[in-house]
């Protein structure tokens, strides 16, 4: 049936955001992992990309994650001459996640997950009402 | 009470497809809401899927790929909304349309129960 299909769709949908949501998760809980030894490279910060990808099981182009990739911009540094990670200037590699932009992904993320939710509900009161033609 | 082919059975049976195929369009829209360069699309109106001058694409083979884009009956709509990374969904609009979709279907089930529910007073079972 095709209404099924929809309910597919929203599915993957919501897979896709809880993905994303894990790794802004990784993101906050590692915005202060730096490397154990001199001048090591700390954490860097994971982004996600989503794209439309066919799905063969159900035959419907559905929402994947397709790359999780590594956000390439510069760490900041910190002076700290006692930490094991400083290098001879006594600097030490900060990771470059930023709360600010991981709180409004999370934001974005949380609320494209209850859209794809709120479609589910619909398309299901859709179907239950279909069923409820045979009565 | 009339039944031929442009009874109310009819219509009610094409209505509930379109809307069906338009409620998956739509929950694609959603579910790629955050999709870089994604244009979301719409299901063209009811009217025109009406006039069955419509030629869409059939798969004639259980081997052959669906294809990435939709059938012949949706067409793509550029919300006046873009952002940075060339999405142009926007949810709000896409929300609208997901109940407007679920009003007509509501609207569209009732009056086949109604129907059905005379043809029963007309046999004397009601």
């Amino acid at each position: 049936m095709d209404i099924s299909k929809a309910l597919d769709i929203s599915s993957a949908g919501m897979e896709a955001q809880t993905s994303r949501l894990r790794v802004i998760a990784e993101n906050l809980a590692n915005q202060d992992t730096t490397g154990s030894k001199p001048g090591a490279d700390p954490y860097r910060r994971k982004t996600v990309t989503f794209a439309e990808a066919l799905d063969p099981a159900v035959g419907v182009s559905t929402v994947t994650v397709k790359r999780i990739g590594k956000d390439m911009s510069d760490f900041t540094m910190k002076y700290d001459p006692s930490h094991p990670a400083a290098n001879a200037e006594g600097y030490v590699k900060m990771p470059n996640v930023n709360s600010f932009v991981e709180l409004m992904d999370m934001r974005e993320a949380e609320q494209s997950y209850s859209a794809n939710l709120n479609v589910m509900q619909v398309t299901r009161s859709m179907l239950t009402r279909m069923i409820d033609m045979l009565k | 009470m009339q039944t031929g082919s442009n009874d109310l059975f009819s219509l009610a049976e094409r209505k509930l497809g379109w809307l069906e195929d338009r409620q998956r369009v739509l929950a694609r829209n959603v579910a790629n809401a955050n999709t870089p360069n994604f244009q979301p699309s719409d299901e063209r109106p009811f009217s025109a899927a009406l006039s069955s001058f419509m030629v869409t694409p059939v798969q004639t083979n259980a081997m052959h790929l669906p294809g990435t884009d939709n059938d012949g009956g949706s067409v793509k709509v550029p919300g006046h909304e873009r952002s940075p990374d060339g999405n142009r969904v926007s949810v709000e609009d896409e929300m609208t349309k997901v109940a407007e979709t679920d009003n007509q279907q509501r609207l569209v089930t009732n009056i086949y129960s109604k129907y059905m529910a005379m043809f029963s007073t007309a046999l004397g079972k009601g």
